[in-house]
């Protein structure tokens, strides 16, 4: 479980966004349902050597959309209050 | 900024990342299944048995006791726990070919006796673990590795419709919806409504839940949510079947 205590977060100005790549299975559903189509494949990678995802901070609403849909909790998104 | 991820409390986070493929659905029911245990406050009380099939590899998934049963067997092993143990809150939880083929008098007959548990049947139109076969759930049409010109209705008759059957042979009390990873607030509410109405007492609670295997599909991540969300609903209507907590139900 260590491993998916490793993250990436990137800062916006609706919120934070982090993913856990120790477990992002990059299946990429996420990226189907991103509403602002602005999570991307990214050069780091997940649990399964395949890459996990990134979002573009300037289009990210910090809606959560992301996060609801990964079927491992891969993702944590926290809006600026 | 928290540095642990969003999960509900009821996973067990040492046997994270789970053992699904990506992008299975039996990750997001039991996504939902977690949440609405969580927001029950029973996880102390609940007993989860899974089947073989893929739904087995939930077996250390959650922080609660749990049980792996023969194939198509999970219904009548916690409708056992729950007899012996009235107190306990006893989920069966199955794949569509465990619960409407090799199990399916277990399922019928659980349901026809109105027992008080809650059983939760994941539909991915075909046998999963064993590499993608026809399931009794396969679409008309869909292909297989049993049926690599797809189901033909002629030779292997039409889908099961699980909660429709379910609805019919049960009687007061008991509670029915089908719910899809397509609509994770509303599956969570019937998961929910389903294990309130065990608490209750009231009889049997069956959910069924629309759900992706890539796997065998072969899909990439847009085909996988078009089947989920435009192929299965054409055949398997989403919504509640039976609710004894609302009034003039039957
Ligand atoms: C009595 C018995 N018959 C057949 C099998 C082989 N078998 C193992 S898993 C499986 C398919 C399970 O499919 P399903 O219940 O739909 O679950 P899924 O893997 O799709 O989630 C089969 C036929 C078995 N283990 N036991
Ligand atoms: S939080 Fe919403 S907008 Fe931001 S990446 Fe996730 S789905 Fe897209
Ligand atoms: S849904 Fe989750 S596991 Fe799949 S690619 Fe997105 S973050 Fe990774
Ligand atoms: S084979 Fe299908 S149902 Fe089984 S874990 Fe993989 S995606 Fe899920
Ligand atoms: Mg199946």
């Amino acid at each position: 479980m260590n491993v998916a205590l490793k993250t990436f977060s990137h800062e916006g100005e609706k919120g934070s966004w982090t993913v856990f790549p120790g477990l992002c299975k990059g299946c990429g559903l996420c990226v189907e349902k991103c509403p602002k189509d602005c999570l991307k494949w990214s050069d780091q990678l997940g649990v399964y050597g395949t890459p996990t995802i990134q979002p573009d901070m300037d289009q990210c609403i910090a809606c959560g959309i992301c996060a609801n849909v990964c079927p491992d909790c891969a993702i944590t998104v926290e809006k600026n209050k | 900024m928290s540095t642990l991820p969003q999960m509900p409390k009821s996973w067990r986070l040492e046997s994270k990342p789970h053992k699904f493929c990506p992008g299975c659905g039996h990750g997001l029911v039991l996504k939902a299944l977690g949440e609405a245990i969580d927001e029950l406050g029973i996880q102390d009380k609940v007993a989860f048995g899974c089947d073989i099939g893929c739904s087995l590899l939930a077996w250390d998934f959650f922080n609660v006791d749990t049980v792996q049963t023969h194939h198509g067997r999970t219904t009548p092993v916690m409708t056992g726990v729950k007899r012996a143990n009235p107190d306990v809150i006893c989920i069966a939880y199955m794949g569509d070919g465990g619960g409407y083929a090799i199990g399916s008098q277990h399922l019928v007959n659980a349901a026809a006796r109105n027992e008080k548990i809650t059983a939760i049947l994941v539909n991915n139109c075909n046998y999963a673990m064993t590499g993608g076969q026809m399931a009794p759930t396969t679409l008309p049409g869909m292909k297989t590795e049993t049926t690599p010109y797809g189901r033909d209705v002629e030779q292997s008759g039409y889908p099961t419709q699980g909660p429709e059957m379910v609805a019919a042979i049960t009687r007061d009390g008991a509670y029915v919806a089908r719910g899809t990873i397509a609509n994770l607030k509303q599956l969570k509410s019937y998961l929910k409504k389903a294990l309130e109405n065990q608490l209750a007492g009231n009889g049997f609670s069956f959910v069924e839940a629309l759900a992706s295997c890539p796997t065998n599909w072969r899909t990439n991540a847009k085909d996988t949510w078009a089947f989920v969300e435009q192929e299965m609903p054409k055949y398997f209507k989403v919504g509640e079947l039976k609710n004894p907590a609302e009034k003039g139900d039957e």
